[in-house]
């Protein structure tokens, strides 16, 4: 025990001791996870929801000038007081000072009653109400929402009385709106949401933890390429004592790494990992025995560092791609070839943790991801056992 | 007492022997010189001797203890100092041997002592804090010795342990195993550098092409050339007839032109230079110098494999 403790320490004091190192494990993963962070941000979800401006509306009814067929039931929508809050409607005499109105920026929106407009719904007609959009995006969504909601409404409840009769249009006197028809949030995603930085603080730190697997290609091959591994062979420690330590020593730094980039993210760019803590450690430690182990098979049977370097560093860029963790992919893809990746389930488990997803909805990857790691490592016994460590 | 004995020592490489049968005691105290030009097998033997490498035949017992048997009991007697340099660049010197030492069971204030006893041998007590990377070959070289000293083997492997070192280093070392043999370690020393191992050795053993074709010390080894010696004649005015005279002498066994140099083989040059001298001043030939040269270990290997050591 006492050799493998001095392998280990001494092996961590030499990773210590190089810069180029310290800066790949803790300056890097940090200048990354801010730089596509804050860039990409605007296209992830995460933001407050934005503040919209009511939208005058233009109002052509057709007792606006003068006629005896103005719509009672357009009137009924408008004082409704849940719109009070996005529609300002303005009655206008006709439709070419509605369309002036749209031009100079005075109506965001209009529409334009057609006469007998309630008398044609009453007798069991099609409603329809013509629509003038104005110049913003946003004003014409809103008020599209609110008058297309009205219309659907309406023709539903026409629908209802051909196929039930007339008593259904008693029930539906008055045509209206059930709550708001314009809502502002993340509808679609029934709740919390993470940002972008939250996001990438996850990939990185996955993709960067899954690094250690190189430091330990990179410090097998140096014992060899520098003969320490032939000295080393010429003493009282067996070759297991020697990789064990070594291992150890990569493990604990590559730790303190996830620590520390978990912790700075935190407090410099307040990414908030969620509320399992405990469970947090136990996936950075699954990655960490993860990708130690899938290092030693591959080093185990590469003839030179070089190219073992070469195919860690392909097979781990290329599982964080695959996974979404570059950039966030179509649900489709990830969830078809991202699930052969180690980086998926260690992704996709940290990210629910984020939003405080249910402990049942974590826990099948987290049993995956132990099933990876316990075939790994069976792999990297094998390997050893088979190819063992030379110099 | 023999420390180490080697009984029919077999290494195959894919099918080829490397090491051929080989036969070696060397006994303890002694300073034994393993020489050969590369590939003669001397490495391969010394990894052998360290547990290194798998024995494919024979048996290699070091005090009394098997190596194949023992590893680990074996590696702890041993300080192998390896012919490449074993070092950590991120480490200072005093770490390096320092680890070492921790590796070999050292603990405390006797490994403290050890490792600055070590520095202080090799002569580098006042670089302990420096890290190898600013060190010149032949500090490198010195602290290769170090990392392999500090537990104060029983038996000292040095393999080539001066190769690419400047002329100051190398006498700094071969000083250092002269040094640490009359400490009480064994050592073995291997190098293709005939007139090292003829300095500091006490008994050599000559390897090539995996065996061992000659071993005991050196004068045993130069008698073994000593029916043939060299007069090496540098002359003008040498003549057909001279050199004719020369070629039926009973005493001379073959004459060799060298450039401007007469080389003449003798079985002894007792009485055969008084003839030389007649038989030049008889065909009016001027000698302008003339040398005796006695045979060395570098004359036997030539002698016994028809090559040099550097071939």
């Amino acid at each position: 025990m006492k050799t493998i403790l001095t392998i280990m320490a001494y092996e961590l004091r030499r990773l210590v001791r190089s810069r180029s190192n310290l800066l790949n494990m803790f300056l890097l993963p940090l200048v990354l996870i801010f730089l596509l962070g804050s860039s990409l941000s605007s296209v992830m979800g995460g933001k407050a929801p934005s503040s919209i401006e009511q939208v005058r509306v233009a109002i052509v009814n057709p007792t606006n000038s003068g006629g005896s067929e103005a719509s009672g039931m357009l009137a009924e929508l408008l004082k409704l007081p849940e719109l009070k809050e996005q529609l300002i409607p303005l009655e206008t005499e006709s439709r070419e000072e509605a369309e002036s109105g749209l031009r100079t920026g005075k109506y965001g929106y209009a529409v334009i009653v057609p006469p007998g407009f309630d008398e044609k719904v009453r007798s069991g007609g099609q409603a329809q109400l013509e629509f003038i959009l104005g110049k913003d995006r946003t004003d014409n969504l809103v008020a599209g929402t609110v008058f297309d909601n009205f219309l659907d409404t309406l023709n539903y409840t026409q629908s209802a009385m051909r196929v039930l009769g007339p008593a259904v249009l008693t029930a539906a006197a008055a045509p209206g709106v059930e709550g708001d028809s314009v809502q502002l949030g993340e509808l679609g995603k029934g709740g919390r949401s993470y940002t972008a930085s939250q996001f990438y603080a996850v990939s990185m730190t996955v993709m960067f933890l899954l690094y250690s697997g190189l430091t330990v290609t990179i410090s097998l091959f140096n014992e060899k390429e520098n003969h320490t591994l032939f000295r080393l062979s010429s003493m009282p420690v067996k070759a297991s004592q020697l990789f064990i330590g070594k291992m150890l020593g990569i493990a604990v730094i590559t730790i303190f790494q996830g620590t520390t980039l978990i912790v700075l993210t935190n407090l410099l760019f307040g990414v908030d990992w969620g509320n399992r803590p405990l469970l947090l450690i136990l996936f950075c430690l699954l990655i960490i025995i993860a990708s130690l182990t899938l290092s030693v098979v591959i080093t185990l049977f590469s003839k030179t560092g070089a190219s073992a370097r070469s195919v860690i560093t392909v097979i781990i860029v290329g599982m964080t791609f695959i996974s979404g963790g570059m950039a966030p992919l179509p649900e489709a893809w990830v969830n078809s070839a991202g699930v052969f990746t180690i980086n998926h389930w260690a992704l996709q488990a940290i990210l629910k943790m984020m939003l405080h997803t249910e402990l049942a909805q974590i826990l099948p990857n987290l049993l995956v991801l132990s099933l990876i790691c316990v075939a790994l490592f069976a792999a990297a016994i094998f390997s050893y056992r088979k190819v063992g460590y030379h110099g | 007492m023999a420390l180490v004995v080697l009984t029919d020592v077999v290494k195959r490489y894919d099918g080829k022997l490397t090491v051929d049968h080989v036969n070696m005691g060397i006994q303890e105290g002694e300073i034994f010189g393993l020489l050969g030009p590369n590939g003669a097998g001397k490495s391969t033997t010394i990894s052998m001797i360290c547990g290194l490498l798998k024995i494919d035949g024979g048996e290699i017992l070091i005090d009394g203890l098997s190596v194949a048997a023992n590893p680990l009991e074996i590696k702890k007697r041993i300080g192998l100092v390896p012919q490449d340099l074993a070092l950590y660049d991120t480490l200072t010197a005093e770490e390096n041997v320092t680890f070492f030492g921790k590796l070999q069971g050292l603990r405390g204030a006797l490994l403290k002592e050890r490792v600055a006893e070590a520095l202080g041998f090799t002569g580098l007590a006042d670089r302990a804090k420096h890290k190898p990377s600013t060190f010149s070959g032949g500090m490198k070289r010195r602290l290769n010795i170090a990392c392999a000293i500090m537990h104060r083997p029983k038996l000292i492997i040095m393999d080539e342990p001066t190769v690419g070192i400047d002329p100051q280093s190398r006498n700094h070392i071969l000083e250092s195993v002269k040094a640490l043999n009359k400490l009480g370690s064994t050592v073995i020393y291997t190098s293709h550098y005939m007139e090292e191992v003829a300095a500091i050795c006490d008994r050599v053993a000559i390897m090539d092409k995996g065996h061992v074709i000659a071993c005991g010390t050196e004068k045993e080894l130069r008698e073994r050339v000593a029916q043939e010696e060299k007069i090496v004649v540098k002359a003008t005015r040498v003549t057909e007839a001279l050199l004719e005279e020369l070629r039926q002498h009973p005493r001379i066994t073959r004459v060799e032109i060298t450039g401007d140099e007469l080389v003449l083989f003798l079985p002894s040059s007792q009485g055969g230079l008084q003839d030389i001298l007649f038989i030049f001043a008889k065909h009016d030939g001027v000698i302008s110098s003339l040398r005796v040269e006695e045979p060395n270990l570098e004359t036997l290997f030539l002698s016994l494999t028809g090559r040099t050591l550097r071939d």
